[in-house]
C-alpha cells in the first residue's frame, strides 16, 4: 500500500509546488503590469534646441477662444520625428505632460477638464516638443535631438459652451435615404449618442431638428417616410405626438405655444461645371405656425403671399419679432427650373406679433436683396436678442450648396438706437460655404457647418461670439482621434446647441414614427400658395433633397 | 473438462463472431470512406461551380444590384463600431470574409467551407437525435446555399448568422449529451444564449427554435423546452431592446432573412425564399424526425398489444419481392453508393440549372467587364441579353472605345434613352451611368451618380476610386483625400490610394497624372443647370470646350442619328477629318443618304469617298420597300432580316438590331 501512496503524495506535492511557483509568477506578472500602468509619465528634456516659429499641428486649435467646458481638444502634431512630447499649462493647476511616438496627441479628460476649469479667462499654453535628426546641431552627429517650437497659446473663455450639441449626419448624396440620423454629443467629452435614425422607420428620411430656447424639453423632428408618411414629432416633456404633415424649417415661438414653419415646394438641380454640383430652388413655399394647445394650422398673408416665396422663420427671443426670408416669384412655368434661377434672392424680413392677441404688425424689411446684392438666408437671433446671425450668398435659397455663403452679423440693439440694420460679415468665414449657425443659450457660442477643410464634407465648428459681435477663430467639433475628420464620409449639419440632451429614447420616437396615430392637421383656405385645404405630402414633387 | 468442452465447442461461433465483427468494421470504415468521398465530390463540384461559373467577383463587384455588400475597413475605430449592437460581430465577420470575393477562387472557397459547414452541422444535428437513415439531409442547406448563389443574391452575412445559430445548437446538444445536469444544461443554454444573441442577432431565435423543439421531441422535457421558448421571446428585448437600445424589431429580426432590411428592398428581396428555406429546413427537420419517432413508437405499443400475425404473414409475403430487392439494395454498398451519389448531384443539378438566371448574369459580367475596361469580353458577354437596354448601354460604350461605335451601334437594339439611360424609368440607375459621363468629360454628372451610389450603396472602393479622381479634377483636394484616407483602409485598394496620396504631396496639382490631365482637359467648363439643357447641347457644348473629344462627337452624332436630327449631324460630319477618321464610319454615311434621300439635297463630306456598296444598299432597302407597296408595316420582315443593321431600318421603323 505504501508503495502505492508514495507516487501520490509526490504527485501532491509536486501539484502544491507548481501551484504556488505560478502563483508567485502570476503576482510578478500583474505587479509589473501595475508598476507599468502607474509608471510615472515625466519626462525631463534637458537638452533641446529652441524652434523660433509654432508646430504645426492639426486641427489648428491655436490663437483661439475656447471653451472652459470642451472635450479635450486632441491633436497630431505635423512636423516629421520620432517622439514627441506636448507641455499644456496654464497660470494655475498641474501641467499635463504627454509623450508621444507618433505625433498624435490625446490629452486626458480629467486633467485637462481640472485645468480649464482653474483658469476660466486666461491663457491656455502648450509647449512642443520634437525629437528628430533634423534639429540644428544634430545633422552632422546624425543623433537625434529634441527641438521646442513656439509656445501655442489659447484663451480659455470665461463663459460655458452648452454641453450638448444636436446635429444630423448624413452621407454627400442622400436621396436614396439609406442611412441618415440626429445624434447628440455631450461636448464636455467624446460621447455621441443617436437621437433617431432612419433604421427605426424603415429608411425613411429625417431631418430639421428645432428646440425651444436651447432646451431639449420641447423638440421638433420632421420626418418622411414611404411607409408611414410625412410627419413632424413633436415632443413635450417626455412624450411625443405625430403631427400629420412635415414641418420644413421651424421655429418656436417664445412661448412654447406656437411652432413656426415653412412648406416648401424644393427642386433639386444639378450643375453642369460649377463647383457644387447640387442646388436647390423653390418652386413655391410659405410660413404657417401650428397651434400645439388646439392643434391646427394658421398662417397669414404676408407669410404665405402666393407672389412670393416665404422661408427660414425664426423668433426674436421677446416673442416681438418672427424674422424670415422672402423673395419675389419672378417666373410663370413653376414645373421648372427658370434659366434665370441665379437671380433667384431673398430679403431679409420681420414682421411684429402679438401672440395674445392674434394680431399681425406691417411686414418690414431688414435687408434688401437689391441693397446687397446677395441673397439672405437661415437668420437666427441670439437668446440675448442682441445679435443677429445669417447667411448671404450669391443666390437661391440653400447656402449650404452655396460656396459663397458666408456669415454675417447685425447688432439689432444698435438697429433698434438707430433704426438702421448695419450689417457686417463675420472674420471667420472661409472661401467654402459656411451655413447652419446657432447660439449656446448664453448667446457667447456659435456652432455652424462649414466646408472649408474637408470640400463636400460638411462639418461642424465652434466660434466664440465677443460682446463686440466679432467672433474668434473656430475650432472643429472636437473628436477623440484628431485624425477621425480624415477619411470620414459623413456630412455634418444643422447643428443646435442644447444645455441638456436629449433624454426620451430612440425606441419611443421610432414607435410613434410607426404607429398610424397622428394628429390631423389642414390648411386654412384663407391660405394662397398651396392649394386650399391641403398640405404638400410626401410625393415626388415635394421631396425634398436638403442637406 | 465439461467446461473446457464447452468452450472448445463455442470456438467456431467466436471465430464467426469475430469475423462478422471484422467485416463489420471493415464495412463500417468502407461507409465512412464512402461518405467522405461523397462529401468531397460534392463540395469539389460545388467549388468548382462557384469558381468557375457563378464567379463571385461579380457579386463582389455588384453592377448597383446587389444594394447590401458590406464594406470593411482596417483597423479599431470600424471594428469598434460592431461590438455596439447585437449581431454586430457576425456582420464584421461576413464584411471580412466577402472582401474576398474580390478574387473568385478565394470568394468560392469561402463559401464551399460555409456551405461544408452548414452541412457537417445538419449531419451532426441527425445523429444527434439518432436517426440513421436520410443521410443526403446534409446536403440540403448546402444546395439551397448553391441555389442562392446561383441566382446572384448576396445573402453572405445571414447565412453566417444561420451558421453560428447551428454552431451553438451543435455546442448545446454536445453539451445536453454530456453528464451535466438538467440544472446545468439550461444554465448553459442561456449562456449559449447571450453569447449567441450578441453573436448574431436575430438568428439567435433559430438556436433556441431547434433546442426548444429537440427538449420537447426528444427528451420530453416540456419545461425546459418552454422555458427555451420563453426565453427565445424575452431575450431579444432584454439585450436588444434594453441593453443595447436597438429598435424592438431590429431586435428580433436583425440577420434573419425576414428583416425589413431585406424585405424592404426589391433587389435584396430577390431569391429570399431560398434563405427562408436555409432557416425553416433545421426545426422543421428535428420537428418532422421527432414526430415521426413518437409515431413509429406509438405504432410499435399498437404491434404488440394486436396478435394479428396472419394479416402479417400475408402482407409479408405480398411485399416479399420489394423486401428482397431493397434487402440486396442496402446489403450492395458501392452500388448503393453509386445511386445515392448520382441522385444527390442529379437533385443538384437539376435545381441549378432550373434556379439559374442567365440574364442576371449577363448583365453582371456585362457590368464587370466595362468597369474593368474589357470591351471585347464585354460584347462577347452582352449577345446573351442583347435586348436589355442596360447591356446595351454598356455596348455603346464598348463599341466606341473599340472604335465601332459608327459601324455597328445599329447591329443592337437601339433607342435614343439607351446611350445615358435618361429615360425617367432609370432614374435611380445612378451605377449605370457614371463612367460614360466621367469619360465623356460630364464630370459634374458623374460626380452626382456617384455620391448617390455612396448612399445608395455604401462606401464601395469602386465608387470611392472614382469619386477620388473627379474631386481631384476639380481640384477639391481636401474631398479627394477624404476619400483617399477611407480608402487606405481598405483591403484591397490602399496602394492605389497611397500612390494618390503620394501624388498629392509631391504634385499637388497632378500635373504629372496623364489621366486627370486628360479628364481636365474634356471636362465642361460652362456652367447650366442641367435639367433645362437636353444631352445633345451638353455634348455640343463638350466639343465646344475641347474639339478632339472624340468621345462628345461620336456620342453626339450617335445621339443625333438615334433622335433623327440629321440636319444636325450633317452640319457636323465635316468634322471627322479632326478624328483622323481613314473613311467614314458606316452608319453615319448611312445617316447622311437617309438625310439625302429624305430631302434631295446633295451633300459633299469633304476628304472621303462615298462609298458604291452602301448607295446599292438603300438603292435596293428602297426597292424593296417600293415591292410591298411602300407599306412600311408590310416589308417589315424582308427589311428586318436583310438590313436591320443598318440606320436606314432605324430611322424607319425605330428600332435595330434585328438581323441575325
Amino acid at each position: 500500500m505504501t508503495g502505492l501512496q508514495e507516487p501520490d503524495k509526490v504527485k501532491k506535492h509536486n501539484t502544491k509546488r507548481a501551484k504556488y511557483v505560478y502563483g508567485l509568477t502570476g503576482c510578478a506578472f500583474l505587479a509589473l503590469a501595475l508598476l507599468y500602468a502607474i509608471r510615472s509619465n515625466e519626462q525631463v528634456i534637458m537638452q533641446y534646441n529652441d524652434i523660433d516659429s509654432p508646430a504645426e499641428i492639426r486641427p489648428e486649435y491655436y490663437d483661439t477662444i475656447i471653451p472652459p467646458n470642451i472635450a479635450p481638444l486632441n491633436f497630431v502634431i505635423q512636423q516629421e520625428g520620432s517622439e514627441y512630447f506636448v507641455r499644456i499649462y496654464s497660470e494655475t493647476g498641474k501641467p499635463i505632460k504627454i509623450f508621444s511616438r507618433t505625433g498624435k496627441i490625446t490629452i486626458p479628460e480629467q486633467p485637462w477638464h481640472n485645468l480649464l476649469d482653474l483658469n476660466r479667462g486666461r491663457q491656455l499654453s502648450m509647449d512642443i516638443f520634437v525629437k528628430s535628426g533634423s534639429a540644428a546641431g544634430a545633422s552632422d552627429t546624425g543623433k537625434k535631438q529634441w527641438s521646442r517650437f513656439k509656445t501655442i497659446t489659447n484663451t480659455i473663455a470665461k463663459e460655458d459652451i452648452d454641453a450638448f450639441l444636436v446635429y444630423r449626419k448624413i452621407r454627400p448624396g442622400h436621396r436614396t435615404w439609406r442611412e441618415m440620423g440626429i445624434y447628440q454629443r455631450d461636448l464636455n467629452n467624446f460621447h455621441e449618442s443617436l437621437i433617431l435614425d432612419n433604421g427605426y422607420f424603415k429608411h425613411g428620411c429625417l431631418n430639421c431638428h428645432t428646440f425651444l430656447q436651447n432646451k431639449p424639453d420641447k423638440m421638433l423632428i420632421g420626418i418622411r417616410s414611404t411607409d408611414y408618411g410625412s410627419a413632424a414629432l413633436l415632443i413635450e416633456d417626455g412624450e411625443v405626438k405625430k403631427i400629420g404633415t412635415k414641418f420644413g424649417y421651424s421655429s418656436w415661438h417664445p412661448s412654447g405655444r406656437q411652432a413656426f414653419f415653412s412648406v416648401n415646394d424644393v427642386k433639386l438641380f444639378l450643375h453642369s461645371a460649377a463647383n457644387e454640383v447640387r442646388d436647390v430652388i423653390d418652386f413655391d413655399s410659405l410660413v404657417a405656425y401650428y397651434l400645439t394647445d388646439s392643434g391646427t394650422v394658421k398662417t397669414t398673408s404676408d407669410l404665405a403671399n402666393s407672389n412670393c416665396l416665404e422661408t427660414y422663420p425664426t423668433w426674436s427671443p421677446d416673442g416681438r419679432y418672427l424674422y424670415f426670408c422672402s423673395a419675389p416669384i419672378t417666373w410663370t412655368d413653376r414645373t421648372i427650373v427658370p434659366e434665370e434661377y441665379d437671380q433667384i434672392k431673398y430679403d431679409l424680413v420681420r414682421t411684429d406679433y402679438d401672440i395674445d392677441g392674434g394680431e399681425w404688425g406691417p411686414l418690414e424689411t431688414v435687408l434688401s436683396a437689391e441693397d446687397t446684392g446677395l441673397s439672405a438666408l437661415l437668420p437666427r437671433v441670439s437668446p440675448d436678442g442682441r445679435w443677429l446671425l445669417f447667411c448671404m450668398c450669391n443666390y437661391g435659397c440653400f447656402p449650404v450648396y452655396q460656396t459663397s455663403s458666408d456669415l454675417y452679423i447685425i447688432d439689432l440693439e444698435d438697429a433698434e438706437k438707430t433704426g438702421r440694420f448695419e450689417y457686417h460679415r463675420l472674420d471667420i468665414n472661409s472661401d467654402k460655404s459656411e451655413s447652419w449657425h446657432s447660439f449656446s443659450s448664453n448667446s457667447r457660442w456659435i456652432a455652424f457647418s462649414s466646408k472649408r477643410d474637408y470640400g463636400v464634407f460638411t462639418r461642424i465648428y465652434l466660434a466664440y461670439l465677443n460682446e463686440d459681435g466679432t467672433a474668434s477663430k473656430p475650432i472643429p467639433l472636437p473628436q477623440q482621434d484628431p485624425t477621425f475628420y480624415d477619411s470620414c464620409l459623413w456630412t455634418y449639419s444643422v447643428p443646435e446647441l442644447i444645455i441638456r440632451p436629449v433624454r426620451i429614447t430612440r425606441e419611443k420616437l421610432g414607435k410613434v414614427v410607426r404607429s398610424l396615430e397622428k394628429i390631423p392637421v389642414e390648411m386654412p383656405v384663407t391660405m394662397a400658395t398651396p392649394k386650399v385645404g391641403t398640405l404638400p405630402s410626401a410625393g415626388v414633387t415635394w421631396r425634398s433633397e436638403r442637406e | 473438462m465439461l467446461g473446457i468442452r464447452k468452450k472448445i465447442l463455442r470456438w467456431p461461433q467466436i471465430l464467426q463472431n469475430c469475423i462478422r465483427y471484422k467485416s463489420h468494421v471493415k464495412n463500417h470504415a468502407y461507409l465512412r470512406i464512402g461518405i467522405s468521398l461523397r462529401a468531397l465530390i460534392f463540395f469539389s463540384l460545388f467549388y468548382i461551380y462557384l469558381r468557375f461559373y457563378v464567379d463571385l467577383r461579380f457579386l463582389y463587384h455588384g453592377a448597383g444590384i446587389i444594394t447590401n455588400f458590406p464594406v470593411f475597413y482596417k483597423g479599431l475605430p470600424f471594428f469598434k463600431t460592431f461590438l455596439s449592437y447585437p449581431g454586430g460581430l457576425v456582420e464584421y465577420v461576413s464584411a471580412f470574409l466577402s472582401q474576398f470575393f474580390y478574387y473568385s477562387w478565394a470568394g468560392a472557397f469561402i463559401v464551399t467551407v460555409q456551405a461544408w459547414l452548414l452541412g457537417a452541422c445538419m449531419a451532426y444535428l441527425r445523429k444527434t437525435v439518432n436517426f440513421s437513415r436520410l443521410r443526403g439531409i446534409c446536403y440540403i442547406l448546402p444546395l439551397f446555399v448553391l441555389i442562392s448563389y446561383t441566382r446572384y443574391t448576396y445573402f453572405f452575412t445571414t447565412t453566417t448568422a444561420l451558421l453560428a445559430a447551428l454552431i451553438f445548437a451543435f455546442l448545446y446538444f454536445k453539451v445536453s449529451l454530456s453528464r451535466i445536469n438538467p440544472a446545468g444544461q439550461t444554465g448553459i443554454f442561456l449562456l449559449l444564449s447571450v453569447g449567441l444573441y450578441y453573436l448574431a442577432g436575430g438568428a439567435f431565435l433559430l438556436f433556441a427554435v431547434i433546442c426548444t423543439v429537440y427538449e420537447l421531441l426528444f427528451r420530453n422535457r416540456w419545461k425546459t423546452g418552454l422555458f427555451y421558448l420563453l426565453t427565445a421571446a424575452v431575450l431579444p428585448y432584454v439585450m436588444g431592446l434594453i441593453i443595447f437600445r436597438v429598435s424592438v424589431v431590429n431586435a428580433y429580426s436583425d440577420l434573419l432573412p425576414f428583416s425589413w432590411k431585406i424585405l424592404y428592398y426589391e433587389t435584396r428581396r430577390r431569391g429570399v425564399i431560398f434563405i427562408y428555406c436555409l432557416f425553416l429546413i433545421p426545426p422543421a427537420i428535428l420537428l418532422i424526425l421527432g414526430l415521426w419517432q413518437l409515431l413509429l413508437k406509438r405504432l410499435r405499443r399498437l404491434k404488440e398489444q394486436s396478435n394479428t400475425k396472419t394479416d402479417k404473414n400475408r402482407q409479408v409475403k405480398s411485399l416479399n419481392l420489394i423486401v428482397r430487392i431493397f434487402n440486396w439494395y442496402r446489403r450492395s454498398s458501392k452500388f448503393r453508393w453509386i445511386v445515392e451519389t448520382s441522385l444527390l448531384l442529379i437533385v443538384t443539378g437539376t435545381a441549378v440549372f432550373v434556379s439559374r438566371k442567365e440574364n442576371l448574369r449577363t448583365l453582371l459580367k456585362v457590368d464587370y467587364y466595362a468597369y474593368h475596361r474589357m470591351w471585347p469580353e464585354l460584347i462577347e458577354a452582352a449577345r446573351n441579353d442583347p435586348t436589355n437596354p442596360l447591356v446595351v448601354h454598356s455596348v455603346n460604350k464598348a463599341l466606341y472605345n473599340t472604335s465601332r461605335l459608327g459601324y455597328e451601334m445599329f447591329s443592337w437594339p437601339q433607342d435614343p434613352d439607351y446611350l445615358f439611360l435618361s429615360n425617367p424609368a432609370y432614374r435611380w440607375h445612378y451605377w449605370r451611368n457614371f463612367d460614360a459621363y466621367l469619360d465623356i468629360g460630364l464630370v459634374n454628372m458623374a460626380e452626382n451618380d456617384l455620391t448617390e451610389c455612396l448612399e445608395g450603396l455604401g462606401d464601395r472602393p469602386m465608387i470611392l476610386q472614382r469619386l477620388v479622381l473627379i474631386n481631384i479634377v476639380k481640384a477639391n483636394f481636401d474631398s479627394a483625400r477624404v476619400y483617399l484616407n477611407t480608402l487606405d483602409k481598405t483591403l484591397f485598394y490602399s496602394k492605389w490610394a497611397g500612390k494618390y496620396l503620394k501624388l498629392l504631396e509631391t504634385d499637388p496639382n497632378c500635373s504629372t497624372d496623364k489621366y486627370i490631365q486628360h479628364l481636365r482637359s474634356i471636362s465642361l467648363d460652362k456652367d447650366y443647370c442641367t435639367q433645362t439643357i437636353p444631352i445633345h447641347t451638353m455634348l455640343a457644348l463638350l466639343l465646344e470646350k475641347n474639339s478632339r473629344n472624340r468621345m462628345a462627337f461620336e456620342y453626339l452624332m450617335a445621339c443625333y442619328m438615334l433622335e433623327r436630327h440629321l440636319g444636325n449631324l450633317i452640319q457636323n460630319i465635316n468634322r471627322l477629318k479632326d478624328f483622323g477618321y481613314s473613311q467614314v464610319p458606316t452608319h453615319f454615311e448611312e445617316a447622311c443618304l437617309t438625310y439625302v434621300a429624305g430631302t434631295g439635297q446633295r451633300i459633299r463630306i469633304s476628304g472621303y469617298r462615298p462609298s458604291d456598296s452602301l448607295r446599292q444598299r438603300i438603292d435596293d432597302f428602297g426597292r424593296i420597300l417600293h415591292n410591298y407597296g411602300s407599306n412600311k408595316q408590310a416589308a417589315y420582315n424582308e427589311l428586318a432580316s436583310k438590313y436591320g443593321n443598318t440606320y436606314f431600318f432605324y430611322f424607319l421603323y425605330g428600332t435595330s438590331g434585328t438581323t441575325e
